[in-house]
């Protein structure tokens, strides 16, 4: 009786459990949680997360702008200082956020041969962002980035001019690739009003024009080294067809919900500290630029820029000098002394070009245009027009894009005519390459990285060497330096790269910078 | 019968000495026993007193009172899944706390008390508000740092996770952990079973080893009882900066080679964080408001800010008992206000237990606890950012607390914080975040317990228990409007900026269990054999919300907001454990024991593959006294031994082997975007991991019970631990979950404790712990020998922490000086510092010894406590001592503040004797840039009087009112004095987060306290 009592309780106690695992499976599943997305999803997050610059470093480095209070924390390329803050933001904003993104939604779509289209309009991108990252540190991981989900989580740096070869077979075959009758792409933030469901043509055209664009670009960048394949590539992606008018931009409109990310740090707090530099305001000046009052001001009180209107009158515009601080410069005659709660000194206009619903261009036409007068100016092409026309639409087509900054209208046409006459405008052959270099110095004001890198190509426009301290032996700063993170946590890769490359500080050279 | 007291004694075993005759006193302490012929001797025995043999000598009354035993350890001990067994049965190292001090030396968290009480436990408080969590480790760091390192906690039988929800770095406020639901005068017994052989018995949650806690339910044949306690303190914050209070606000001028005071407002802002201005010389100077005041020291910020924090606890007792069963309510309320002005904490629990044999065969017994706890403003401690204690450290002394009183908000638009500095969103005036920002956490908790046993037969039983545990937390927190920021409005100037928040968090664990147990006698040999099962079933649900934008100025709610940055629910966490287990205990004579047992677990989470992980333990126990009872002053010796293993799926997330996506809430342009969830790589593959642990000891009692001795030595290894790995970011992931890793941690524990002085009137007794435990780093990755686990952010960004093989584990690490061959420091040409390409390692931030020296002195009804408390061997890396040098606060920063900084060292370019001048502010913003932390290492050893107690029992002098039992006054004063430290301007247990990922990295808190307290208890 008692033993049949406890053989009962024995057997209802292992009932209960059961088989020791079972719905095991279900219960570590989540139900909540998306496992599949449509990866155009994804591309226009990659699209809307591509890093804008800093004004702080880019802006900053090619002298336009400049932060003038020595504070510690805040130096960096304005003082000619190495400091790892100023260093990180491009990779540690698209490692993990657009090419996370890209290298998923690729792989996705790769497996779906309907989507042609949205697949090479995210390689194209993707090409572009890496594209900027050489740019910026020389070499970087590429074949081996944004991988972590498959297991790869120390990925080696790869050569940057091996890695720019890749990028223009990159290009070129996702350019090619694009197929006007095939899948529109709703997602695609650039472009996707100039196509429909029924009729994809319009956007895959505007993508074409906009791959052969960067090819256009990736070949003005061997010019230092190697004309004869800077003049191949060039001639080719012209002959492909590049971007012709205004409406072919490459650029993003900001709101409230999702505001400029360029002008968010100078617009949130220490407003006081950020001016424009003299070389910059001097060029304004010295050539009576029509688009100056959009793109400078002074303030009453360098502290409330965000809140007030500033003076927009160009003689009333001075930049801060390049080589000083707000204690330094006291020791000299020209200080201009304070203003407000900051300094006697003009900033960058927050209500258009610094406005928190500022656009942000990545790859334009007027871009474009002036490189095609370089190369028409250098012989490399000539089916486009004459270097001085070239020049002249480049220059206007930025003055155009102002139109569609708020608080801002078109520049009437005259006036646009009248800058264009301007002795220190004007396209002369001698001086060619300088008057280019220096409107797309301009031309790419709201794009620090790229002035930067077309400043390294060209050495236009001519400035001066910070003077600040000798940090850089006199010179200009040539790359940012990687990620303190990198050396502590990919250490083996970092070292391999260190030493093929060269010393991770601000001097060495990109491979199209020798 | 009687006790020490003269109350009746119930309970008391009376045997006839030599035979197997005895009985036990009932209720009102009477015995009735029937004698064989002859003379006879009586034999009367109780737990935690003194044997009493009485020879009866023709009586047929004997009376007899009997004494406590003070300086015995529980004979009895409450293992692991509740099984009280004798403590010379067990071959690990277990010991029990003495409850009335959790009582009378009170702490809002309970476990803070237990500080330098347990040998080779290890509690650090974090100074981090009332309502905050404790650091509790057991025998070290078992496992990397982001594992759950903390040991089991079980209360009445349901096991529980600390559950620390700490400032773990950028939550930067500290929410309380598990014991914050506990009440100290609820409890009856604590009881430390220190590795992974005491808690083999409990699986894969106690590899760190386990307390367990059991709440009173009241006693049999009491009858009915109340107990009233009061308890008031009062803590005043400490102070142990001495920084320079020569200089003022300002800036280094490299022409004139001195610093020199702000000129106009936006300077004064500018330089308000900034000490390199001119000496102080009283005259009017500008501040950051336009407002004009003597440019002179202020050092008494931190006292002025700071106010009296108070605590007020009261509880209240009902118990009864008959001879059938017994039965216990409370109900406690505490009031806590911090030192910080807007933090309060106030906390209600009520516990009811009850036992009851509703047969002879058939036992019941249960408890629930139930607590409610509101923490308001939780101290911001550890990030930059609105932390109190981070701005008015970081201030410049020639500024006035009460400027930033009166110049809050910045008349240009009468909404934003008036700009106090040059760092305006990580310096913060509090006087304009205090009344703006609010932390809520409100927290409803029941634990409860139900246990049923059967007695089968006199020898076999059957236990099933089943626990719930289901709390429910909501908590709301703000980011003001304009805090931080010259612009009231978002960035298209139409709504008002700031953040609002909402979090509720609903979670279940259930745990079942049932026991098949024997208990037999076979000659020589006894046998105690449990064979059993367990199921743990976890299920936590969230909803998270924020939004931003808000219409109505200052309504911060989900409905006033018009962005939504957040809207997220679900589940968190989903798992189950299920287990079986089978424990034997062997004994010969009652003085040799051996056990063994065997468990297997089940993981949820784990690869389905692979998902149980299968352990064993063996441990024997001999009691050599037993032998040797001729030895007059060995009242008690046994030696022990153990090893065991236990398993853990510690560190495998829920539902984390796959990639997941989610859509963002606001759409771009009417276009929805799609994210990958995961920042860490997911990790399908993952397995258990085993840590396996081996001890031996010695206890002994010498002189009659006078001294007892307890001696440990342990090893412990965890293996391939479940682990967070930093990786490169370039791979688009930050960190990837593995198995990877060996950890050991060895030492010995010590235990002293003897009866100094043993008189009639006065006694002293004495009782010394101390552990020793150092840590080693076995492996890594194959091919990996070193790898980095949190770069330091939070309030300064330098430093990291590193595992290296063959190294102490928690390595704080950052650059060095680069130095020649003969150690001379390196610098540029322009006399400016050079730093090391790679990163070094200054030392392990785990303390290897901890110890505690408690003295307790009785004369008649008075007793005096004084309690002592070390711990040392491990590295501080301070961030504060990094600002206050590269903002000119600290006395360090005074070297060149005339001429400027030559710093002692040598030219790399040539070798040559450093002669250059640098800015100050310059050379020591160098250390940031250049991570390099030499100068802010330091060691994080201290000694404290940690405790002074003195209680009065006026029980004898109430005896006359009828109906009160007892009567006890205590006053206590916790933190009396910082005897030793290393550490300059800050108190080595200012730390901010009771988590292992700050471990050594000292991050700015609110300073710690010294609290002075009155308790008085009455029993009717």
């Amino acid at each position: 009786m008692k033993s049949r009592k406890y053989l009962i309780l024995l057997c209802a106690a292992f009932f209960t459990l059961g088989g020791c695992d079972q719905n095991f499976e279900e219960i570590n599943t989540n139900p909540y949680a998306i496992e599949t997305l449509d990866p155009a999803l994804l591309f226009a997050n990659a699209q809307r997360q591509s890093h804008p610059g800093n004004w702080e470093v880019e802006q900053t480095i090619v002298q336009q702008f400049v932060n003038a209070y020595n504070l510690g924390a805040t130096a960096g390329p304005n003082f000619n200082e190495d400091t790892d803050n100023f260093n990180v933001p491009r990779w540690n904003n698209l490692y993990p956020n657009s090419i996370k993104l890209l290298v998923q939604a690729i792989d996705l779509t790769e497996e779906q041969p309907t989507r042609v289209n949205l697949l090479s309009m995210m390689r194209i991108w993707k090409a572009y962002l890496y594209m900027t990252l050489v740019d910026t540190y020389g070499y970087v991981p590429y074949s081996e980035a944004g991988k972590g989900a498959a297991g790869d989580f120390f990925p080696a740096y790869d050569d940057d001019a091996t890695i720019y070869d890749d990028l223009y077979n990159e290009i070129k075959s996702a350019t090619d690739a694009l197929n006007p009758t095939g899948d529109y792409v709703s997602a695609d933030l650039f472009y996707k009003s100039a196509g429909t469901a029924a009729n994809p043509a319009g956007q895959v055209a505007k993508w074409k024009k906009l791959g052969n664009s960067l090819l256009l670009r990736l070949g003005m960048r061997y010019s230092k080294i190697n004309a004869t394949l800077a003049e191949d590539i060039v001639s080719e992606a012209v002959s492909r067809g590049v971007m012709e008018t205004n409406a072919d931009n490459a650029y993003l409109v900001w709101s409230s919900a999702y505001p400029n990310q360029l002008n968010a740090g100078p617009r949130a707090i220490n407003t006081y500290y950020y001016y424009v530099a003299e070389p910059f305001v001097e060029q304004l000046k010295a050539t009576d630029d029509p688009r100056a009052k959009y793109m400078i001001g002074k303030y009453a009180d360098p502290g409330a820029a965000t809140t007030t209107s500033p003076d927009v009158t160009l003689a009333n515009q001075f930049g801060f000098p390049v080589g000083y601080d707000s204690e330094t410069i006291k020791a000299e005659a020209f200080n201009r002394g304070t203003q407000g709660s900051g300094l006697n000194y003009s900033q960058i206009n927050f209500n258009v070009l610094g406005s928190a619903t500022a656009p942000l261009f990545y790859v334009t036409n007027s871009q474009t245009k002036l490189l095609m007068a370089e190369a028409t100016q250098r012989g490399w092409i000539n089916s486009q027009g004459t270097a001085q026309e070239l020049y002249e639409a480049g220059v206007k087509a930025s003055m155009d894009e102002w139109a569609l900054y708020p608080n801002a209208t078109a520049i009437p046409l005259a006036d646009q005519d009248t800058y264009l006459a301007h002795v220190d405008v004007a396209f002369n052959a001698t001086d060619a390459l300088e008057l280019i270099n220096t409107q797309y110095w301009l031309s790419s004001i709201g794009n620090g990285g790229e002035s930067f890198a077309n400043f390294r190509r060209s050495g236009f426009p001519t400035l001066s060497p910070n003077s600040y301290n000798n940090n850089l032996g006199g010179g200009f700063m040539r790359r940012l330096a990687y990620p303190n993170t990198e050396a502590g946590q990919n250490q083996a890769n970092y070292e391999a790269a260190v030493s093929a490359f060269g010393p991770d500080n601000l001097t060495t050279r990109v491979f199209w910078d020798q | 019968m009687t006790d020490e007291n003269g109350s009746l004694f119930a309970g008391v075993n009376v045997v006839v000495k030599g035979t197997t005759s005895g009985t036990v006193t009932d209720a009102d302490g009477k015995y009735s026993i029937q004698l064989p012929s002859g003379e006879s001797t009586l034999v009367f025995s109780f737990v935690g007193y003194h044997i009493q043999e009485v020879s009866v000598d023709g009586r047929t009354t004997i009376d007899v009172s009997l004494l406590p035993d003070v300086t015995s350890l529980a004979e009895v001990v409450v293992t692991a899944l509740g099984i009280k067994k004798e403590s010379k049965k067990l071959g690990y190292s277990v010991e029990s706390v003495g409850v009335d001090q959790l009582q009378q030396n009170r702490t809002v968290n309970m476990m803070e008390s237990l500080e330098g009480k347990v040998a080779g436990l290890d509690i650090s408080p974090p100074a981090a508000g009332s309502g905050a969590s404790t650091k509790i480790r057991l025998r070290g760091q078992t496992a990397f740092s982001g594992a759950n390192n903390a040991p089991l906690i079980v209360i009445n039988g349901l096991p529980m996770d600390q559950g620390a929800i700490s400032a773990n770095g950028n939550d930067a406020r500290d929410r309380g952990d598990a014991l914050q639901s506990i009440n100290p005068d609820d409890i009856e017994t604590v009881t430390v079973l220190k590795g992974a052989t005491a808690a083999a018995l409990y699986g894969s949650r106690a590899g760190n080893g386990a307390i367990i806690i059991t709440t009173k339910s009241g006693q049999k044949g009491q009858g009915i009882g109340i107990e009233y306690n009061t308890n008031y303190a009062v803590s005043t914050a400490l102070d142990y900066t001495d920084l320079q209070q020569e200089y003022g606000s300002g800036t280094w001028n490299a022409t004139l080679g001195t610093g020199v005071r702000p000129a106009t407002q936006g300077e004064a802002t500018a330089q308000g964080m900034l000490g390199w201005g001119a000496k102080l010389d009283g005259e009017p100077q500008i501040n950051f408001d336009g407002k004009s005041r003597p440019y002179s020291a202020n050092p008494n910020r931190f006292k002025d800010f700071y106010r009296d924090g108070t605590n007020f606890t009261n509880t209240v007792a009902l118990s009864g008992g008959n001879e059938r069963g017994s039965f216990r309510g409370s109900f406690s309320d505490l009031k806590s206000k911090g030192i910080t002005p807007n933090n309060e904490y106030h906390k209600r629990i009520a516990n009811f237990g009850f036992n009851y044999d509703m047969s002879k065969k058939l036992k019941l017994a249960f408890n629930a606890n139930y607590s409610n706890e509101e923490n308001d403003n939780p101290p911001q401690v550890g990030i930059q950012g609105s932390g109190e204690a981070n701005f008015i450290y970081r201030m410049s002394t020639s500024i006035p607390l009460s400027a930033y009183q009166e110049s809050v908000v910045n008349p240009v638009n009468g909404i934003t914080e008036m700009p106090t500095s040059g760092f305006q969103t990580t310096l913060i005036n509090p006087y304009f975040s205090m009344p703006r920002q609010f932390f809520r956490d409100k927290r409803d908790r029941l634990l409860a317990t139900t246990t049923l046993r059967y007695d089968l037969t006199d020898w076999l039983y059957i236990q099933g228990r089943y626990n719930y545990d289901h709390s429910s937390v909501f908590s709301e927190f703000n980011t003001p409007t304009g805090q931080g920021t010259n612009n009231p409005y978002n960035a298209t100037g139409v709504e008002f900026n700031g953040v609002y928040t909402t979090n509720t968090n609903d979670r279940t664990d259930i745990n079942a269990d049932f026991m098949l147990g024997v208990n037999k006698e076979i000659k020589d040999f006894s046998i105690d054999a449990t064979l059993g099962g367990n199921t743990l079933r976890q299920e936590y649900r969230f909803t998270n919300q924020a939004v931003t934008d808000f219409i109505a100025f200052g309504v911060y709610s989900l409905g006033n907001g018009v962005t939504t940055t957040t809207n997220n629910a679900g589940i968190d966490w989903r798992a189950r454990v299920n287990s079986l287990y089978a424990a034997a205990e062997l004994g010969y004579k009652g003085f040799a024991f051996i056990n063994l047992t065997e468990r297997t677990d089940w993981f949820s989470t784990l690869n389905p593959n692979n998902n149980s992980q299968n352990y064993a333990s063996i441990s024997g126990s001999f009691v050599f006294s037993e032998l040797l009872q001729d030895l007059p002053w060995l009242s008690y010796g046994k030696i022990r031994g153990a090893w065991a293993q236990a398993g853990s799926s510690n560190g495998a997330g829920y539902a984390e082997g796959n990639l997941t996506y989610n859509v963002l809430p606001t759409a771009f342009n009417g276009q929805k975007l799609g994210n990958i969830v995961p920042v860490n790589a997911p990790n399908p593959n993952l397995q258990p991991f085993l840590v396996t642990e081996k001890e031996i000891g010695l206890e002994m009692k010498l002189f009659n019970n006078r001294v007892s001795l307890d001696v440990a030595a342990y090893n412990k290894v965890a293996d391939d631990q479940i682990l967070t790995v930093a990786i490169s970011n370039a791979s688009g992931y930050t960190g990837t979950k593995q198995n990877l890793g060996k950890l050991q941690n060895r030492g010995f524990e010590i235990l002293v404790e003897g009866a100094v002085v043993q008189q009639d009137a006065f006694k002293w007794i004495s009782s010394f712990n101390f552990g020793h435990n150092e840590t080693e780093v076995l492996a890594l990755a194959p091919g990996i020998t070193r790898f980095t686990q949190t770069t330091f952010g939070g309030n300064e960004f330098i430093g990291q922490l590193v595992y290296e093989v063959g190294q102490p584990i928690n390595q704080l690490s950052a650059k060095t000086y680069q130095r020649d061959d003969e150690g001379n420091i390196l610098l540029q040409d322009n006399g400016r510092l050079l730093a090391t390409p790679n990163f070094v390692n200054f030392g392990s931030g785990l303390p290897t010894y901890t110890g505690g020296w408690t003295n307790t002195f009785t004369y008649k009804k008075l007793s005096l406590l004084v309690q002592f408390d070390f711990k040392g061997g491990g590295k501080i890396l301070s961030s504060s001592a990094l600002n206050w040098l590269r903002q000119g606060h600290s006395k360090e920063s005074l070297v060149g503040r005339e001429g400027g900084v030559v710093f002692d060292g040598v030219r790399a370019s040539d070798g040559g004797a450093n002669t250059t001048a640098v800015n100050p502010q310059t050379f020591y913003t160098d250390y940031r840039s250049l991570q390099i932390a030499d100068p802010f290492i330091f060691k994080n050893d201290f000694a404290k009087l940690r405790n002074i107690t003195l209680t009065y029992d006026f029980t004898s002098l109430v005896s006359k009112v009828e109906f009160i039992k007892r009567l006890t006054l205590t006053a206590a004063c916790r933190n009396v004095a910082l005897l030793y430290k290393d550490l300059p301007n800050l108190d080595p247990e200012a730390f901010a987060s009771s988590g292992d990922n700050r471990v050594g990295y000292e991050g700015i808190t609110q300073p710690t306290t010294r609290s002075y307290s009155l308790n008085l208890n009455v029993r009717f």
